[in-house]
């Protein structure tokens, strides 16, 4: 592992950053892997932007270190480290044409002369924007000058490159497009993309993993489908999608969770849990089965739940239901727009109905108000101190 | 409603152009007295080009205004710099302490100058002129390179130091040529400013340094003479030059502030 080949392209150990007496950046360590796409997820506050503008050297951390290609970058300036940033507001030059923008650092370091039209040339066509070299920013559609800013952050092939929310300022549609132009950027390019945001369906579509920050800490790292099917904590379990959270405890057999008002429900009880300890029950809408309540005592079952159908929600792709249970609790459930919401059109607002879901779906997390991230299953390659 | 408006509005540009007109008509009045026109002449421009006393004069307050002038830019800059960049300690207190200058009379400021000077031991001269000057047109030049780079996108700077750009770098390829109409209007402002002041000019010249106001000023006493409209007319023909020269859309930008990232 001493090869420089197999270290990480960023590796943070004990990273933390106070400004006075508040600790915006708890002690953390992290490894991101070369050609890999990171998120940042967290909601604003969490201190993402900080953990960001440390690695870049913008900020010097109040502890800890940052190496860079297994390299202790920690006496490093900013403009000396290998990796580049896109901005949220792209800070694009002004006065500067595209082209000459682009150019900026290779004129700065000194790149031979006959190199820099041909690198430039290379990172504009990458953005599709060789048409548009001779206009200056003021020119441009914000989904343009956000991509002559990566042509700018690639341009002089950094190891890394992080982008602080780039998509904020561009509408729905253009977001969306944005995303899938960015991630087949990224493959292109094969540098590393620290991506920093508030938008989990952002983090969701573009990234190999993310990491969960919420109040200065990291809450989870994982891969987008295990970040989602099995949220090591119920911050993460919440804030990325929507989920059901009910409290409860762990039965006394250990096989499921009781619920006060509910009873015993089913759930994915970890062998090691200890029976009666509080935990909180975890359950995607979509995972939830709703069946008309006709035979309820006959065939309810293991683990279900009777409740009453309090209103449906018509979104396009799909229908939400919303429906209250006995202990006053209201879960929602997504049913796919078709012939599954439409067996269940005629189920009257107001009469009862069942709702049950396999074991494996109802994820046992620590209870609320705990922020320790349990130790992830299956993590790709790092693991997070917390 | 519509047409007095429009009526008020001309009479207000003759009320500001009426005297500079006259000044250019009766530089060419062979009279020697401005209530009666008698006829057209060269005669006055040719005496203003053989006093040496007044194109002294003239040369004083040149210089003393370009060095003045670009002392406050560089001063003015830094400090404009460090105001709106750093989280500088006391930020409130400076930014306050800049415009007392621009608030306290100048007579005042006169007085206290050269109550300085003299106790310093420092003859009144060029050098004090220069300082005096200095201590009205910083102000001026901070706060009009202030609000310029207030209104710049912090990023940019920071996007270059990430693109490789030193310090210096950074000011020559990105902050100066953002900033280069607020710096032209920043030197302009303090020129004028110095090229046309009285007051701190007759507490801090010495003998042999006087400047073209003092100089206009002393000939009250012996009457004014058609000489000082032939200077005038020229001094505004200058005036004229330079907004030229600056072009009038480089002067629309100065009005409009700088350019930033929308």
């Amino acid at each position: 592992m001493n090869e420089t080949t197999e270290s990480p392209a960023v590796k943070l150990t004990g990273l933390t950053k106070s400004f006075g007496a508040n600790q915006v950046v708890q002690p953390l360590d992290l490894e991101i892997g070369r050609n890999e796409f990171f998120s940042i997820l967290g909601p604003s506050g969490c201190g993402k932007t900080t953990l960001m503008r440390m690695i870049t050297g913008f900020e010097t951390p109040s502890g800890g270190s940052v190496e860079l290609d297994g390299k202790n970058v920690d006496s490093v300036p900013t403009k000396s480290r290998d990796l580049n940033m896109l901005f949220q507001s792209y800070a694009l030059f002004p006065h500067l044409s595209v082209y000459e923008n682009v150019a900026f650092e290779l004129r700065v370091r000194r790149t031979p002369k006959r190199e820099i039209d041909g690198r430039v040339q290379d990172a504009l066509a990458l953005v599709r924007l060789q048409a548009f070299a001779e206009r200056k920013p003021a020119e441009l559609s914000g989904g343009q000058r956000q991509r002559v800013a990566l042509a700018r952050a690639v341009v002089g092939r950094p190891a890394v490159v992080l982008l602080d929310e780039p998509l904020g300022a561009l509408d729905q549609k253009l977001r969306k497009e944005m995303q899938f132009e960015l991630k087949r950027m990224q493959r292109e390019v094969g540098i590393t993309f620290i991506y920093v945001t508030h938008d989990q369906e952002e983090a969701l579509t573009m990234s190999d993993r993310i990491a969960v920050m919420s109040e200065g800490r990291v809450l989870q790292v994982a891969s987008p489908t295990e970040i989602y099917d099995a949220p090591a904590s119920r911050f993460v379990a919440t804030f990325i999608g929507s989920c059901n959270v009910l409290d409860g405890a762990v039965s006394a057999d250990g096989r499921g969770v009781v619920v006060p008002g509910l009873g015993e429900l089913n759930a994915a009880v970890p062998a090691d849990a200890r029976p009666g300890s509080g935990v909180t029950l975890a359950i995607r809408p979509e995972r939830v089965t709703l069946s008309p309540a006709t035979t309820v005592a006959a065939t309810a079952p293991l683990g279900g739940v009777a409740g009453t159908l309090v209103e449906r929600v018509f979104l396009g792709d799909e229908w939400t239901f919303h429906v209250r249970l006995d202990s006053d609790v209201v879960m929602t459930v997504s049913v796919p727009s078709g012939q599954a919401a439409a067996a269940l059109g005629a189920i009257p607002d107001g009469a009862p109905v069942l709702l049950s879901w396999a074991a494996a779906d109802a994820r046992v997390l620590p209870a609320d108000g705990s922020t320790t991230a349990a130790p992830s299953s299956a993590p790709l390659s790092s693991e997070v101190s917390a | 409603m519509d047409r007095l408006t429009s009526w008020i509005a001309r009479a207000v540009f003759l009320f500001l152009y009426l005297p500079i007109a006259a000044l250019i008509v009766y530089s060419f009045n062979s009279s020697e007295v401005s209530y009666r026109f008698d006829g057209f002449t060269f005669r006055w421009y040719a005496e203003l080009f053989a006093d040496r006393m007044l194109l002294e004069a003239l040369r004083t307050s040149a210089v003393v205004g370009v060095i003045a002038a670009l002392v406050a830019t560089v001063i003015g800059f830094l400090t404009a710099f460090a105001l709106v960049r750093f989280r500088v300690k006391g930020r409130a207190f400076f930014v306050g302490a800049i415009l007392i200058p621009l608030i306290v009379p100048e007579i005042v400021l006169g007085v206290s100058l050269l109550t300085v000077f003299s106790t310093a031991g420092i003859p009144t001269g060029l050098l004090t002129l220069v300082l005096g000057h200095v201590v009205i047109t910083l102000p001026l030049a901070t706060l009009v390179l202030m609000g310029a780079m207030s209104s710049l996108d912090p990023s940019l700077t920071e996007a270059a130091t990430d693109l490789g750009a030193s310090p210096w770098v950074t000011f020559r390829r990105v902050l100066f040529p953002l900033l280069r109409p607020s710096i032209l209007a920043a030197f302009l402002l303090s020129f004028t400013t110095s090229f046309s002041n009285i007051v701190i000019s007759t507490f801090t010249a010495g003998v042999g340094t006087t400047t073209l106001p003092l100089r206009i000023y002393s000939t009250l006493r012996t009457g004014l003479t058609p000489e000082l409209n032939a200077l005038g007319t020229l001094l505004v023909v200058a005036t004229l030059g330079v907004i030229l020269a600056v072009g009038v859309s480089q002067m629309r930008r100065i009005l409009a502030g700088p350019t930033t990232t929308p």
